[in-house]
């Protein structure tokens, strides 16, 4: 394959007067894993509704495999979307076997992959979740999709599953697939090959997870009493986040924390701030924190 | 193409209240209107009074059929069991003419005596006094018919007191068994559960709003029927009201009873309009109740619309007193018992903490709220997942 | 001997002893034992299935075990977030604060000044007006989180507050959490973020209705049997069944120095100080290869 799997250049895309997607160029290439991280109303689904072809952009252009997006298209596609896109009412087999249907594949697209047989003949909507979850991924990739775009692919699941689901991520990868991800979990941001952040309807950072987080630093504060300092700490108009039993404060040097605690016995380190951290300081500045769901 | 049909049958399979309705519906539909929809007129309940009561039966034949008959009474007498619903038919005799008073409100029983009583006259006529059974004894002096309480025979006068009923039912059933089932899609009702209310003043709550704006609907059917269709309402607006009462809380309880086994809006409704097509059918208001088979008529007495479409009627066209309405009443309150008591106990259960449940079934997923939709049909089926 | 799901007041903790929860033929939970203390946030971990909603809401009263105690305060004084918010969609911010305030008759001078507070410090006092249907997530969040805590209660139970939620309006959360716990309140909370679980004074781990782990996060981490180490391929055989891949590379669990060096992989091998989510990883794992025998693993 030498087109890129997915292109958004220049992409806007406005309902009314609210602009959903602000100029955002995204590429995904064969093989990558690119993993699309924001907040709820930032813009991801809009965008990836965009790249799907489910939305026409109001500005800029979507390529899919260096075309507009198409039925054809759709054909080379694997989505999992957030609610799975399973028929709760149908058992696993009868799922397997209508989308292999709808996507004209043979039969041995509708096949039950070996880890879920035990599970084929049962009503969908009477499985645990993590079942579901590996259901819907065999049902995405059973048609050897050349893009992958997965919308919150492990929310609620446990850890070992979750890594399980991200093993088959990374064969697809393998494979030549494209696979583009959302996900609100910091650490699957290491799974990822790039990263791009979005508030606001723009992006506000790409890079890998080390390039984004950079050398922010924040302060941490070790008190006796934790909450002695966040009272201090919150009088004084800083932001504080409580972990475990200390507290964290980005945004402020070490000497600005220590004098908004004032006699209080604490102890006031520096320490690099996580991606999250960060993440939180980029959707802040982008002044996008409300707006629909 | 044809993966999407046998999806859509496979789905279809599954969902037993989708599938009930449209295997059962037609086969209650065809034995309704096989057995129930007919406006012939087979018996016509006669009471005669006056000297010569007792011969009346002889006089008259089928479908007449004498209920009572009272040499000692008279006219009064005779429109108070017309007023009653106690007869569709009186034969008052005495000196001159009999006096045949008919009820009007019964719309086809009256067509049909009616139609007996002139086809009899004009038998008389041709007969003579020589032949014809019914013109003994010696030449029968041809009796005065009257119509009471609708001498028009007006369709609307009697349709618009059983349609004052039939928006409660819409309203009450319907709308009410919305109410519930909302709660337990937004995820709202383990909220309650947990708060400190009692499942009384959950219950209440979710049916006072309702009765407010369903007697606001019956002030406006029955005004605009009084005033634009000009339908008498010559009875009392107490006993009226007292009936309207009662059958809104057994309608509304019908409703959350509907809301609290549903779960979700369109299984809701599909019970809702299970629950109340027959009520419109079966209640007396488009076919007279004595025309409906017996073998059927039974889910007629089971319905709270027939039990009100009795009161609205007699109170609206006859003024018919609270006395002998004591019956519509009496079953009115039991269901109305009933129904309150079995919507109490479901409710119980899905508000009831403390109290140990036995084996209950699986919880409705709170995940079903939060997040994009899954993809299901048409009937909803929620995901049962095992607790989370 | 109190019956079973009785309330008990007084004592200075609220939670479950040696609870079994039944749904129908699922043993939903299995002889649960779970503290919560005032002034304290325990994080309740597990993935979907696991049983912590359901321990959360015999907690909050909405259940109540088929076996075993559990000690949780009146219900007036027990604040609940169901998962999802649990906030009418149909009824404004204000309106949705006003029937909490009343239903647990908050006198309403101090119900107006608390939500004021409250919906300002989260940033949601400018839409005051808005239907809860129209937020954002992260806002309908937080006013679920508002709305438990309005009437100050002893026991604070949250269910999956900040799942799905924006780092902003997370952080926001994780200040009211704080805030609640800081006045003395026990702040009870499910979550799927292990990142998350962290930052709470203890933690409870569950699996498929028992407890997997608990205590303190460093006490989890500290109890891990075996070491864990790091390496770029999926390691072949034995090995390759006690390793899982995060963040792009494999993580080898060694429960009892049965790898050599060498013997597992070529490349690099790197041992790792694990973390929670490596220790909750390594307890699941744990669990289910004693189930599985060898060889017949459906991988």
């Amino acid at each position: 394959m030498t087109e890129l799997p997915a292109q958004a250049v220049a992409v806007t895309r406005a309902f009314g007067h609210f602009v959903a997607v602000d100029q955002v160029d995204l590429e995904v290439r064969p093989g990558e894993v690119v993993g699309l991280l924001g907040a709820n109303g930032a813009g991801k689904t809009t965008l990836i509704r965009l790249l799907l072809g489910l939305l026409r952009p109001s500005g800029g252009e979507i390529r899919l495999f260096g075309e507009p997006p198409s039925r054809h298209t759709r054909r080379r596609i694997g989505y999992v979307p957030q609610g799975l896109g399973l028929y709760d009412d149908l058992t696993l087999a009868e799922n397997l076997a209508f989308s292999a249907a709808a996507y004209g594949e043979g039969p041995e697209a509708a096949a039950v992959p070996t880890p879920l047989r035990r599970y084929r003949g049962t009503v969908t909507g009477a499985l645990p979740l993590g079942v579901q979850r590996t259901a819907a991924f065999a049902e995405a990739l059973a048609h050897r999709p050349d893009l992958l775009v997965l919308d919150e692919p492990t929310s609620g699941v446990d850890p070992l599953a979750r890594a399980r689901l991200w093993e088959t991520v990374a064969v697809a990868a393998v494979a030549g697939a494209g696979v583009l991800v959302t996900t609100h979990y910091m650490d699957e941001a290491g799974e990822c090959d790039r990263l791009v952040i979005m508030a606001a309807g723009r992006v506000v950072a790409r890079g890998t997870a080390q390039e984004i987080t950079g050398d922010t630093r924040i302060s941490v504060v070790q008190a006796g009493s934790w909450a002695a300092a966040f009272g201090a700490l919150e009088a004084a108009g800083l932001p504080v986040a409580l972990v475990g039993r200390t507290l964290r404060v980005p945004g402020a040097p070490p000497d600005a924390v220590r004098r908004a605690l004032g006699d209080l016995p604490a102890a006031v380190t520096s320490a690099p701030a996580t991606l999250e951290e960060r993440f939180f300081e980029l959707t802040l500045s982008s002044g996008q924190t409300e707006g629909p769901s | 193409m044809w993966a999407m049909i046998v999806k859509e049958f496979r789905q279809l399979r599954r969902d037993r209240r989708t599938l009930a309705m449209m295997i059962v519906m037609p086969v209650v539909l065809l034995i309704v209107f096989g057995y129930a929809a007919s406006f012939d007129v087979t018996t016509i309940p006669t009471v005669a009074a006056g000297p010569e009561a007792g011969q009346v039966a002889h006089l008259v034949g089928e479908p007449f059929h004498v209920t009572a008959t009272e040499p000692a009474q008279g006219r009064a007498w005779a429109e108070q069991q017309l007023r009653d619903g106690n007869a569709a038919v009186a034969v008052v005799t005495g000196s001159g003419r009999p006096q045949v008073l008919i009820d009007g409100s019964q719309l086809f029983t009256a067509k049909a005596a009616i139609a007996e009583l002139s086809a009899a006259a004009a038998k008389a006529a041709v007969n003579g006094p020589a032949g014809g059974q019914a013109s003994q004894p010696g030449s029968q002096p041809q009796p005065v018919v009257t119509v009471l309480y609708n001498p028009e025979l007006n369709t609307s006068d009697i349709m618009i007191p059983g349609l004052a009923g039939v928006v409660l039912v819409f309203v009450g059933t319907i709308i009410t068994s919305l109410g519930v089932v909302r709660e337990r899609q937004s995820g709202t009702l383990e909220q309650l559960a947990v708060m400190p209310l009692k499942p009384r003043d959950v219950f209440l709550g979710k049916i006072v709003p309702y009765f407010a704006v369903a007697a606001l609907d019956l002030a406006i059917v029955v005004g605009l029927g009084v005033g634009l269709f000009g339908v008498p309402f010559r009875g009392s607006l107490a006993v009226f009201a007292l009936g309207a009462v009662l059958f809104l809380f057994v309608t509304l309880g019908i409703g959350v009873l509907i809301s609290s086994v549903s779960e979700n809006q369109g299984q809701a409704i599909q019970l809702a309009f299970m629950v109340t097509l027959p009520q419109v059918l079966l209640s007396g208001l488009i076919f007279p109740l004595s025309s409906i088979a017996v073998g059927v008529r039974w889910i007629s007495y089971l319905l709270p619309l027939t039990y009100f479409n009795e009161i609205s009627r007699g109170v609206m066209l006859r003024a018919e007193p609270l006395t002998s309405l004591w019956q519509p009443f009496l079953l009115l309150a039991l269901l109305g018992v009933v129904v309150f008591t079995l919507a109490s106990l479901r409710f119980r259960a899905d508000l009831a903490p403390a109290a140990p449940r036995r084996g209950s079934g699986t919880p409705r997923g709170p995940e079903s709220a939060r997040g994009a939709p899954t993809a299901t049909s048409a009937a909803g089926t929620p995901s049962a997942r095992s607790a989370g | 001997m109190t019956a079973p799901g009785a309330a008990e007041s007084g004592g200075d903790w609220w939670g479950t002893e040696d609870v079994c929860v039944k749904f129908g033929d699922t043993l939903a939970l299995d002889r649960v034992w779970f503290r919560a203390e005032p002034g304290r946030v325990s994080a309740v971990v597990g993935g979907d299935g696991a049983g912590r909603t359901t321990l959360l809401r015999c907690l909050a009263g909405a259940l109540a075990p088929a076996s075993g105690r559990v000690r949780r305060p009146a219900r007036m004084a027990t604040g609940y977030m169901s998962a999802g918010s649990g906030v009418y969609p149909d009824l404004s911010v204000t309106e949705n604060l006003a029937f909490r305030a009343t239903a647990y008759r908050v006198p309403p001078q101090q119900a107006r000044e608390r939500s004021a507070e409250l919906l300002a410090r989260a940033g949601l006092d400018r839409v005051g007006d808005r239907l809860a249907g129209q937020l954002s997530g992260g806002m309908r969040q937080k006013l679920g989180v508002i709305a438990a805590m309005l009437h100050r209660p002893d026991l604070l139970v949250l269910d999956e507050p900040t799942t799905g939620v924006d780092p902003v309006s997370r952080a926001d959360l994780w200040w009211l959490i704080a805030r609640a716990a800081a006045g003395g309140a026990a702040v009870v909370l499910a979550t799927s973020y292990l990142d998350e679980a962290e930052r709470a004074q203890d933690v409870l781990v569950l699996d498929a209705g028992t407890v997997l782990a608990s205590g303190t996060a460093e006490q989890i981490v500290a109890a891990m049997p075996g070491t864990l180490t790091i390496t770029s391929e999926r390691p072949a055989g034995d090995a390759g069944r006690r390793a899982w891949r995060r963040e792009g590379r494999w993580r080898v669990w060694d429960p009892a120095g049965l790898d050599t060096e060498g013997a597992v992989a070529p490349g690099s091998r790197d041992v790792v100080m694990p973390d929670l989510q490596d220790a909750v990883t390594v307890a699941i794992l744990a669990r289910e290869l004693a189930l599985v025998p060898a060889g017949q693993e459906s991988r």
